[in-house]
């Protein structure tokens, strides 16, 4: 049987997740891998909820936010895209493969680039097999 | 606190989420899950009777919190929160999962979109058993008004707000008011002249006191939200540099229109080649100047007019353009009365005549002795220049459909009904106002039937062809429609926005200040004294990006705490 990876999505209200309801709307298929989660901006996602995610049993974490520029909230984005080589580094130090978690802008008229997004991802971590950072993670915090 | 009794809805929506999810498997897993006090589907959760099962079951059954899966939170979530309300319960005591655009219309499989559907129901329950009862917050709606685009659209919405006392920004990007309709001659089907029809609602235009008309001029940024809008306003000052303003408004309606399809596009007509091969537009222009020739300035003894040139056509426009069949019979007379004598041929696909007064008009065009071809889509008529021996200029080539016979006929000139398109910009306009477009470029209403004005953008209106190709009637409901919405919400004065915005817990606060630079509204003040953060919630618009932040986690954002996020997450991965 073909591995179904499990992938978190962290959508901005304001352009990512209207994004995917156009994807809905305009009844592009994609891959049901990736569940959603709506925050109000890319900027509210703490990176605890990508370690949540991945420690929780995710095989891969989606943060999609609107494009630079386009933030809502002016520069909320600006604040994700400046974190999240920390938090890169930081998955990285855990063994964490770089196509586990993405970051990626969709506005809200680009459904079928939110489709695009999730049926290479969901083929990329599918590639990469079952993540190891539950157990990892398990271990890390046995040892502490 | 009171034990958790949660309802949790499964809408069918027809079946738009039941013949993908399985609807019963997800009811039945949803009523094992902790806290779950009840578990029902319906057919449309969203009627009113299914409104009514929800306010019934929470007075009987004493349902604290509330799931609906159902459609996106962005389409339905205000018309349950009211429900909940409505029966006493605190609306934010309600969460929505979304498994119709983001679930059922997706995917394909029934068995991996009822798993998705499990799961974000399952994310919806936990989320909402986390959930705490908030107030809404109450704001001033300015009731000044943006509207974008000088058409028939942009001004009927115009007139009718500044009517009601609304101070309109009327924002045109050419130098004259019209759009489209400025070049048209008569209308269709009862052959008024647009010019009357306009020259009547600029000039109220123009000496409205209540309208400040900015030609030249265009919108270069629009910040806010609904109610307190801030739009930045550039207009062209000739060799000087543009002068640029800011204004408050409340609501924005966009009526920026549409533009001709270009008929070069389509070389079988040879379009830009042969003289006299015209667009509709060119014709107009040739009737409102008072005469029909041909470019060698005869009267043409030929007509022929071609429908559905870039509509209704994969390799262009797939839709249909709406007002070009009745526009072709409308030429059809106004040959008639410019060439007595004239022969008109009328190309055609399919005869689209769904108005008010179009099949009437049909018939009588039908009976000016008009000949009527139909081809076949994709099966273009071939235009070529006739030889000298012929009495005509051009000799067209079709595969009439009726007879199964290819016809050719003569023609002096040649009318090309050009279909609309999306304008150039639409995207940059869409992206202006937060607003989405489709796939053809055609911007995006809030519900196709039941809300067809409004977008998802609340605050930002659309009317006119900028939503989809229309007639003038059409055009000027919607505009009527948008200001009517609109009028609707000054009237109330205070409009009622989310309850959602960031706290700080005094107790916590390190006074480390972190989070006093990151916020763009300013939200954030030290109080020196006691060495802490204070959030002012009025101006805080609830990003969360001060709460990411927070070494301390000092900081709350209501309805979007950690542990409600956390408990999506495991939800989501059940």
């Amino acid at each position: 049987m073909t591995f179904e990876p499990k992938i978190v999505g962290f959508l901005c209200n304001w352009c990512s997740y209207t994004g995917a309801d156009l994807a809905g709307t305009s009844r592009i298929h994609y891959a049901a891998n990736v569940r959603i989660i709506r925050v109000m901006c890319s900027a509210r996602i703490d990176p605890t909820f990508v370690l949540k995610a991945l420690h929780d049993g995710a095989d891969g974490v989606l943060i999609c936010g609107c494009h630079p520029g386009d933030c809502h909230y002016s520069e909320g984005n600006y604040k994700m895209m400046r974190r999240y080589p920390l938090l890169k580094a930081l998955l990285s130090d855990y063994g964490i493969e770089k196509d586990r978690v993405r970051l990626e802008w969709v506005s809200a008229s680009e459904g079928q680039r939110f489709a695009d997004i999730v049926n290479d991802m969901t083929e990329r971590v599918r590639a990469l097999g079952p993540s190891s950072i539950k157990t990892a993670l398990a271990t890390d915090m046995a040892e502490r | 606190m009171e034990d958790l009794k949660i309802g949790v809805y499964v809408c069918n929506c027809g079946t738009n989420i039941a013949k993908v999810v399985d609807c019963d498997a997800t009811i039945e897993s949803a009523s094992r899950l902790p806290g779950v006090a009840i578990a029902r589907p319906y057919k449309y959760m969203c009627s009113n009777p299914g409104q009514e099962m929800i306010v019934a079951d929470i007075r009987e059954h004493g349902l604290n919190r509330v799931v609906v899966a159902a459609c996106s939170p962005r389409m339905h979530e205000p018309t349950f929160r009211k429900a909940l309300q409505q029966a006493g319960v605190n609306p934010y005591f309600l969460e929505m999962a979304n498994i119709r655009e983001q679930c059922s219309w997706v995917h394909e499989d029934g068995a991996v979109a009822t798993e998705k559907a499990k799961a974000l129901v399952k994310a919806a329950v936990l989320r909402v058993a986390r959930h705490e009862p908030l107030e809404r917050r109450s704001v001033d709606m300015c009731p000044d008004l943006l509207v974008i685009g000088g058409g028939i659209a942009g001004m009927t919405a115009a007139l009718d707000l500044a009517d009601a006392g609304s101070k309109i920004y009327l924002v045109e990007r050419a130098d004259h008011l019209g759009g489209n309709l400025a070049r048209v001659d008569l209308t269709a089907p009862y052959l008024d002249s647009a010019r009357d029809m306009l020259t009547d609602r600029m000039t109220r235009v123009v000496e409205h006191p209540n309208i400040s008309l900015l030609l030249n001029s265009e919108v270069e940024r629009l910040e806010g939200f609904v109610g307190n809008f801030q739009a930045t306003i550039a207009t062209k000052a000739g060799n000087a540099a543009d002068q640029v303003a800011t204004v408050d408004v409340g609501s924005v309606v966009v009526c920026t229109g549409y533009k001709e399809f270009d008929a070069s596009r389509i070389t079988h007509y040879g379009y830009g080649k042969l003289p006299n091969v015209i667009t509709s537009f060119e014709f107009e222009k040739m009737l409102r100047e008072g005469g029909v020739e041909t470019k060698e300035g005869k009267a043409p003894q030929y007509v022929a007019i071609i429908h559905c040139v870039g509509s209704r056509n994969l390799e262009f426009h797939a839709y249909c353009s709406r007002v070009c069949c009745m526009t072709a019979l409308k030429y059809a007379h106004e040959v008639k009365s410019a060439v007595p004598g004239a022969y008109v041929s009328d190309i055609y696909i399919d005869m689209h005549a769904f108005g008010k007064g179009h099949e009437d008009f049909y018939r009588r065009s039908s009976e000016v002795k008009t000949l009527f071809l139909m081809y076949a889509k994709d099966d273009y008529p071939v235009i070529r220049k006739a030889d000298a021996k012929d009495d005509c200029e051009m000799l067209i080539e079709v595969n009439e459909s009726l007879s199964g016979e290819t016809i050719e006929i003569p023609a002096d000139m040649v009318i090309l009904m050009v279909g609309m398109e999306a304008r150039d910009d639409w995207a940059e306009v869409a992206h202006l106002v937060n607003i989405s477009g489709d796939k053809d470029g055609w911007f995006i209403e809030s519900h196709p039937k039941l809300d067809p004005v409004a977008t998802t953008t609340d605050g930002i209106y659309i009317a006119g062809a900028c939503q989809a190709p229309k007639d003038i009637p059409d055009s000027v409901a919607q505009a009527r429609a948008a200001a009517a919405r609109i009028l609707g919400r000054i009237a109330k004065g205070k409009l009622e926005i989310d309850a959602v915005f960031a706290e700080v817990d005094e107790d916590k606060c390190s006074g480390c200040r972190m989070c006093n630079e990151l916020c763009p509204y300013t939200a954030i003040e030290f109080d020196a004294e006691k060495k802490r953060s204070h959030i002012i919630s009025a101006l805080c618009k609830a990003c969360g990006a001060c709460v990411a932040a927070c070494p301390s986690g000092a900081i709350a954002a209501r309805h979007f705490t950690d542990a409600q996020i956390f408990a999506e997450i495991e939800g989501v991965l059940a």
